[in-house]
């Protein structure tokens, strides 16, 4: 007790002197640190999601085969449980319990026609709404409308007798139109890409025996067309609203008497009192046609990909359930597609949000190459799905060269809550990140990017983790990143939505949809098991077009159970 | 402001004869001096806390699981090696599927009650509800158990044995004859 006295009385003169240097600095100081601390506090929020779930985003197998990776899943489904197979379709009068059906595209139109459902499952009539966007206007078309056109072309169709239609057309209410027409109506739709060449689009009809085309006026030579394809019977022209005023029905003199040509936008009128608004009656039992795609491959043709109507529901509720719940597409949403609907993803997701009762837009420029700027003028979107290859190009060309000193403070601010694990709410720093590279958008309600990764696209347009990052503080948006196969509807694997994380170099591409699973073959035995599996990519699945296909790329299997490609 | 007030007396009593040794006393600011030990320690801990406000945060590594099992082919004679003794793992094949029962390992394992199935084809076995070791086959390089002249009661019973150990137990290997084609060359 004797020499603690000492110390006790040196620690308060200590004190005392240290606290007598106090002046109006020190005041300032210790309310500048206050201040901070609070805010420290305050501002300190749980991440987004709890960080185990991107520290293992998906589950393997607990077996493998020799030369095999183990076989991974998302963990909505994983090993020993069912994929998912459909969109758990329930009719009314169905028993409370029971399953749903797999569903088809008819359920997904019935759906989006019915309208969003209030909480206790009775229907709000709210329904979704569909635009087409013409350079800086948008022309909005009720659902109804779509659904006349539907039958009209449905039946005129159906009348013809014909098996298979080929639809070659720009992004549009009419694309749309028959491609569930052709479900409703049961003929088979081949989804061709515009702008082909005459005669590669002679090939690809050949190929596919078409016996109907549905095309653009003006967008191809009928009679190099017609002279190729004997089994050609009905033409029917997509005029645009500046010439619907001429007359389209010439038909070329060699093919004249089994050739029969007619215009959309005529039919649509002249039996637009016989056709009704209503969706077609339909007996959920019996099977759809399918929907075929063509896959741009490295030869000119492509490669022609058959999507069972089984593939396209698995696909298309997978990439529901892939967002969390509060980040799913819902009836307020917009959702722009500025990727081409002939390729699968974008073509999943927007019946994915006509699913979800969400509006949709639609742009004739849409495809993969897109300038990002001019083709989201027009409408303001909650979400936007594009290609990974107009996302590179426009953050290397537009946004990257237009950060300065200002975005670069705001971007670092910024991206100190991604690394925490939250999405930067807009505020001050924000638009000081935002103010040179997006300067040219105006994108103020987006909300979700959903970017899509072509397995076999250059290299060079895999968008790296700093470039999304970039793209989440820029465009104030977050992201999910797909990565797309031939022969899998939907795509192969997505980023979980709430996954900030800047690793470094290319992106991952998540975990496998729930309706797929990935296995890499030929792994090297010589591996240790600490290293990451490195192999082929194969992928199986509801989502796959006869359930399992081994794609001609590499992949790897990160430490987060996600997968990669090589090099 | 009230709290620096109240100490300004305090800081004449002590501050001022520390100041007429260093500075001159015709320099009467000086006693505001912005780097004094308080200030400098207020300071610092502003900057202790800027870096834990800024930190860069490694994400979370979770470590990896266990590394899957290779599923492999079997002949009666490498499967008995899996019975189970000096720590090594209990099979058991039920109509040419290997499953790994080691966690069953009590009932399947040496001492067990079920311990003669272990490394062995038990479909025979199951099918009886025997676990006598006339039901194994002998000749372990013979053709496996055929089950041919097992009746319905018997096959129903090994159906759910089967259904049983699917949903327990994981299918590691398939169970071939020795010297099929599949089997692998030893």
């Amino acid at each position: 007790m004797a020499d603690q006295t000492p110390i006790l009385e040196k620690l308060d003169a200590a004190l005392s002197e240290l606290l007598a240097d106090w002046n109006i600095y020190t005041t300032v100081f210790a309310g500048i640190l206050a201040a901070f601390a609070i805010y420290s506090v305050i501002s300190n929020k749980d991440p987004d999601v709890h960080p185990f779930l991107l520290a293992r985003q998906s589950t393997a197998s607990p077996i493998r085969q020799t030369g095999e990776s183990a076989t991974y899943r998302s963990l909505e489904t994983p090993y020993g449980f069912p994929l998912r197979q459909g969109l758990n379709v329930k009719d009314p009068g169905a028993p409370k319990w029971t399953a749903g059906r797999r569903g088809d595209l008819r359920d997904i139109w019935k759906t989006a026609v019915r309208g969003a459902l209030n909480e206790d499952g009775t229907t709000s009539g709210k329904q979704g709404k569909i635009y087409t966007v013409l350079g800086k206007n948008a022309v909005e078309h009720s659902l109804a409308q779509v659904t006349q056109e539907i039958n009209v072309i449905g039946r005129h169709l159906q009348k013809a007798e014909v098996k298979t239609v080929a639809v070659c057309l720009t992004d549009s209410i009419e694309l749309l139109a028959a491609i569930f027409a052709g479900s409703f109506y049961g003929f088979k739709i081949v989804l061709i890409p515009h702008n082909l060449p005459a005669t590669t689009l002679s090939s690809h009809l050949q190929n596919s025996k078409a016996d109907a085309l549905i095309a653009e006026v003006g967008s191809l030579d009928l009679s190099l067309v017609a002279k190729a394809n004997k089994q050609l019977s009905v033409v029917i022209w997509v005029a645009k609203y500046g010439n619907r005023h001429m007359d389209w029905h010439g038909v070329p003199k060699d093919v004249k008497g089994t050739l029969e040509v007619a215009v959309w936008h005529e039919l649509a009128e002249e039996v637009k009192d016989l056709s009704g608004f209503d969706v077609p009656e339909y007996d959920p039992t019996t099977s759809t046609p399918a929907v075929h795609t063509v896959w741009p491959s490295a030869s000119q043709s492509g490669e022609f990909i058959e999507f069972k109507q089984e593939n396209l529901a698995a696909a298309i509720s997978a990439l529901g359930s892939a967002l969390p719940r509060n980040q799913r597409f819902n009836s307020s949403d917009l959702v722009l597609s500025i990727d081409s609907l002939s390729r699968s993803y974008p073509l999943c997701q927007i019946f994915n949000a006509l699913f979800s009762n969400a509006s949709i837009a639609l742009n004739s420029v849409a495809g993969e190459d897109v300038d990002f700027a001019l083709a989201t003028k027009g409408v303001s979107p909650t979400v936007i799905i594009a290609s990974s290859r107009t996302m590179s190009e426009y953050h290397d060309h537009v946004m990257k060269p237009h950060t300065g000193l200002i975005s670069s403070l705001g971007r670092w601010v910024q991206a100190q809550t991604l690394d925490a694990g939250n999405m930067p709410s807009q505020n001050f720093f924000s638009r000081l990140a935002q103010v040179g590279p997006t300067a040219e958008l105006s994108l103020e309600n987006l909300r979700l990017l959903c970017i899509s990764h072509r397995v076999d696209a250059a290299a060079s347009v895999r968008l790296t983790s700093e470039q999304l990052t970039d793209l989440r503080i820029y465009m104030g948006a977050r992201i999910v990143y797909a990565l797309t196969g031939p022969g899998i509807a939907g795509a192969i694997s997505q980023t979980n939505v709430f996954d900030y994380r800047d690793l470094n170099g290319p992106s991952h591409f998540g975990a496998p949809l729930s309706s797929t699973e990935i296995t890499l073959t030929g792994v090297s035995e010589n591996q240790t098991s600490e290293e990451n599996p490195e192999g082929q990519i194969m992928v199986a699945g509801p989502a796959v077009v006869d359930g399992k296909t081994t794609l001609s790329s590499r992949g790897r299997i990160a430490t987060d159970n996600t997968i990669g490609l090589c090099a | 402001m009230a709290a620096a007030e109240g100490s300004a007396p305090q800081a004449e009593v002590f501050v001022y004869p520390r100041s007429i040794t260093t500075t001159s006393q015709t320099n009467p600011p000086a006693r505001m001096s912005i780097a004094s030990p308080i200030n400098l320690v207020l300071l610092s801990l502003f900057v202790v806390l800027l870096y834990f406000h800024f930190r860069p945060k490694q994400p979370v590594t979770l470590p990896r699981g266990p590394p899957p099992v290779v599923f492999r082919t079997y002949t009666p004679k490498t499967l008995i090696e899996f019975n189970g003794e000096d720590g090594r793992p209990v099979f058991l094949a039920v109509r040419g599927r290997v499953f790994d029962v080691s966690p069953g390992r009590n009932f399947y394992g040496p001492g067990g009650p079920y311990e003669n199935f272990a490394g062995r084809d038990a479909s025979r076995g199951l099918a009886h509800q025997s676990f006598d070791e006339e039901m194994l086959t002998k000749d372990l390089s013979g053709p496996l158990d055929d089950l041919k002249d097992l009746d319905a009661d018997q096959l129903e019973n090994l159906q759910s044995w089967e259904e049983r150990f699917s949903e327990k137990y994981l299918v590691v290997g398939k169970l071939v004859a020795e010297g099929d084609p599949e089997a692998p060359k030893s």
